[in-house]
């Protein structure tokens, strides 16, 4: 029956087989042609629409400028990107440039021997023209650069409802937590909450409760590494964020970065907690309110204590598993070529400010409505942010710490938050279980 | 027949069987096997999951597993996911079947539209869920307030007990179309001889469901339990994306707890212990299940 078949179509099966290994043969030959380009895969978790437009900008300059050589940007996010750069990493089937992760979760990968050095990056972009210092952070133990600063944020800016403050007669800006919970309970009527700190069990918990702490002049870590949460300073940070959960919405408790922003942007928060990312979605998506905000540090336990803000320090890392570590090193370098730069930061106008002197000064990166209708706000952010620090890099004092990824990972303070203002439980005995969970996550 | 020559015939009728065997044996082991020697022998380990560089460390895993508060209290988050989840799915599961065995107008379309649930993805379901649930623009608290039931947003996601709840009830929605196939076959297939004879004996509606369609069904209903709670108690993505496991460890169960060691604190060795845990106690799920199988086959 089957002779019969080959037979009756004209076939064989000789002549079946040699176009079996012919068309074998062509697949194969575009294969070894295309062999000769590269392919780039960019990792980011910054992926507003607009922002995404801009990368397609810096991808499509690049490819270019360097035929043979194709980026393909991809999304993370910022909950997600531990889990996915670890899967990576142990499958070898690693991204070749990631931009926009925090500066701690870096070292981390770096003391494992999974990031390559960017020191030349640094050189070729010029090292001079970063802000004094703006690198520092990336710095490991050996001296070598981790990464390198693709933009600074200002995590924890307080914003503030002008308007709303007026109705209420607060006429200064708070600056101390008794003056910040006396006017959110003032604003607080009409359907409008006070604040929309987060409660969830999520990195913006933890981010942004690492800053309260700090804010009462607690901190985490000694300059040596040593485990130092268990300190009345955080017990006080506690009490405090406790005290403004009845100012924040219901669903503070499950909130992240998300619901944060909208809470603000939306008007149903008298007050916000966030990035500049609140001018261009304040001005976009609620334009009556935008003639009526402004920000600043966010305040403290007492005017003695100084304010202290979150900067993640967004970053351009390297890979050392990637097979095209040159191509991503000339990627890497490329993404600081002013034009697309420019277009990338105005993306998120005040979300990711420069890390380049000349970028703040060039005149196109300054005309942008946005960055012109809120010069106060901008400055104060990058004033802000150029005095940043983060779990890793809680004061200039500290070494480098190449365990903080894992600590925020653990989800240790903010389920101590959780815990204490949630559950009531006794901040004493909270803050002496974390501290032992930091400790054990030190040790390894 | 010579007994040299049938021993031959048997040799190569064997060398047959195992060359057509091999193919499946050799797919069994690579997508079995492998993964389940390899998830126990890991779990031997500590490893650092970016690298996976490790020391051997024995037993001392399972020790600490033992000892950790942690894997006791995910485990009976995971227990009263399961039988929360898996009733209302029976229960809602077996009302529509019923429901939807009627004469009935549009009955097609309700059948269509009754598995849209089932179908629809996991990320979009919690995405809708969760505009259902918010607490400042939520229909759900918009409606709860305009009605006058409640002067303030309820936290759906963020407290408990209202975040296991929520979790649940998410879960049966989604999952309930998987009863209501099952249940509508096989309701399908029951003689209407046997409901006239319960008819002239005098039977009522309430008594003809539970001395006809109930007997009728404990077959099928075995088994759809058996299978929902194994896919129940590993069930993953639905309840990190609502809740994160939180508040605190409210809703973490097993699978969350196996996703924060392995991907969040990087101990793959520690995650690969819960899973081999994990596995044990589904065991006795899909042991039962075999068993009730196997008496069917029998029967």
């Amino acid at each position: 029956m089957t002779h019969a078949y080959w037979n009756r179509n004209g076939l064989t099966r000789r002549g079946a087989l040699a176009g079996l290994a012919a068309t074998t043969a062509l697949t194969a030959l575009p294969r070894t042609a295309r062999a000769q380009d590269v392919t780039l895969r960019w990792w980011s978790p910054q992926s507003a629409p607009l922002q995404v437009e801009a990368y397609n900008h810096q991808i499509a300059t690049f490819q270019e400028a360097n035929p043979g050589i194709k980026v393909v940007f991809e999304t993370t996010s910022d909950e997600g990107y531990a889990a996915q750069l670890a899967a990576a990493f142990s499958s070898g089937e690693v991204p070749d440039v990631v931009t926009h992760l925090p500066s701690f979760s870096i070292h981390t990968y770096y003391a494992s021997g999974l990031v390559e050095p960017m020191n030349d990056v640094i050189e070729a972009v010029g090292a001079d023209d970063f802000y004094d210092g703006a690198n520092d952070v990336y710095k490991a133990a050996d001296g070598n650069f981790v990464a390198t600063g693709i933009g600074n944020v200002a995590a924890n800016m307080l914003w503030l409802r002008t308007d709303l403050m007026e109705e209420a007669g607060i006429d200064k800006q708070p600056t101390t937590w008794d003056e910040l919970r006396a006017a959110c309970q003032a604003m607080q009527k009409n359907g409008i909450y006070g604040a929309p700190l987060p409660y969830g069990r999520n990195s913006m918990t933890t981010r942004i409760f690492v800053g309260v702490m700090h804010q009462a002049g607690a901190q985490v870590f000694t300059p040596d590494l040593e485990v130092a949460i268990d300190s009345q300073e955080t017990r006080d940070a506690l009490e405090w964020y406790k005290s403004m959960r009845e100012l924040c919405p219901p669903g503070a408790t499950n909130y992240s970065w998300g619901e944060a922003i909208t809470a603000f942007v939306s008007g149903a928060t008298a007050t916000g907690i966030y990035t500049g990312r609140v001018l261009g979605n304040v001005v976009a998506q609620n334009p009556p309110i935008a003639d009526h905000i402004t920000c600043k540090v966010y305040p403290t336990i007492s005017p003695d204590v100084k304010p202290w803000t979150f900067n993640a320090f967004p970053s351009v890392f390297i890979p050392a598993q990637s097979r095209h570590i040159e191509e991503a090193k000339k990627f890497a370098i490329h993404l600081f070529e002013p034009e697309g730069m420019i277009k990338q930061l105005h993306a998120a106008p005040g979300h990711l400010l420069p890390v380049l002197k000349s970028i703040n000064a060039n005149p196109i990166y300054q005309d942008n409505p946005i960055i012109k209708k809120y010069p106060t706000e901008v400055d104060r952010m990058a004033a802000a942010a150029a005095d940043g620090h983060n779990l890793g890099y809680e004061t200039k004092a500290h070494r480098s710490n190449d365990r903080a990824g894992d600590v925020e990972g653990t989800l240790a303070i903010s389920d101590m938050v959780q815990r204490v203002v949630l559950n009531d439980e006794d901040p004493n005995v909270v803050v002496g279980e974390t501290a032992k969970i930091i400790e054990d996550v030190m040790k390894g | 027949m010579n007994p040299a020559r049938r021993t031959r015939l048997e040799r190569e009728y064997a060398l047959l069987g195992a060359i057509l065997i091999a193919p499946t044996v050799l797919i069994f082991c690579a997508v079995i096997v492998y993964p389940l020697v390899s998830a126990i022998y890991l779990s031997l380990f500590q490893v650092f999951t970016p690298t996976l560089e490790g020391s051997w460390v024995g037993l001392s895993n399972y020790r600490e597993l033992l000892g950790k508060e942690e894997f006791w209290t995910s485990l009976l988050n995971n227990i009263i996911w399961t039988v929360g989840t898996l009733s209302l799915q029976i229960i809602f599961g077996v009302a529509m079947a019923l429901i939807l065995h009627q004469n009935m107008w549009f009955r097609s379309l309700a059948r269509s539209l009754i598995l849209f649930p089932y179908f629809v993805s996991t990320v979009v379901a919690v995405l809708v869920w969760k505009w259902l649930f918010n607490d400042l623009y939520g229909i759900m608290n918009h409606l709860l307030i305009v009605s006058g039931l409640t002067d303030f947003p309820i936290d759906y996601l963020g407290t408990m007990p209202n975040a296991m709840i929520s979790v649940i009830l998410v879960g049966a929605w989604k999952y309930f179309p998987f009863v209501v196939i099952a249940v509508l076959a096989r309701l399908q297939t029951i003689p209407d001889a046997l409901y006239e004879a319960a008819r002239i004996d005098g039977a009522g509606p309430i008594s003809r469901f539970f001395d006809v369609t109930v007997p009728q069904l404990r077959e099928v209903l075995v088994v759809i339990i058996m299978l929902r709670a194994i896919w129940d108690f590993k069930e993953f993505d639905m309840i990190y994306l609502l809740t994160g496991g939180g508040p605190i460890t409210s809703t973490q169960t097993l699978p969350l707890l196996v996703y924060k060691e392995a991907f969040k604190l990087n101990q793959m060795g520690m995650a690969s212990t819960y899973a081999v845990a994990m596995m044990a106690i589904m065991l006795v799920f899909m042991i039962l299940y075999i068993r009730r199988t196997r008496s069917e086959e029998d029967t």
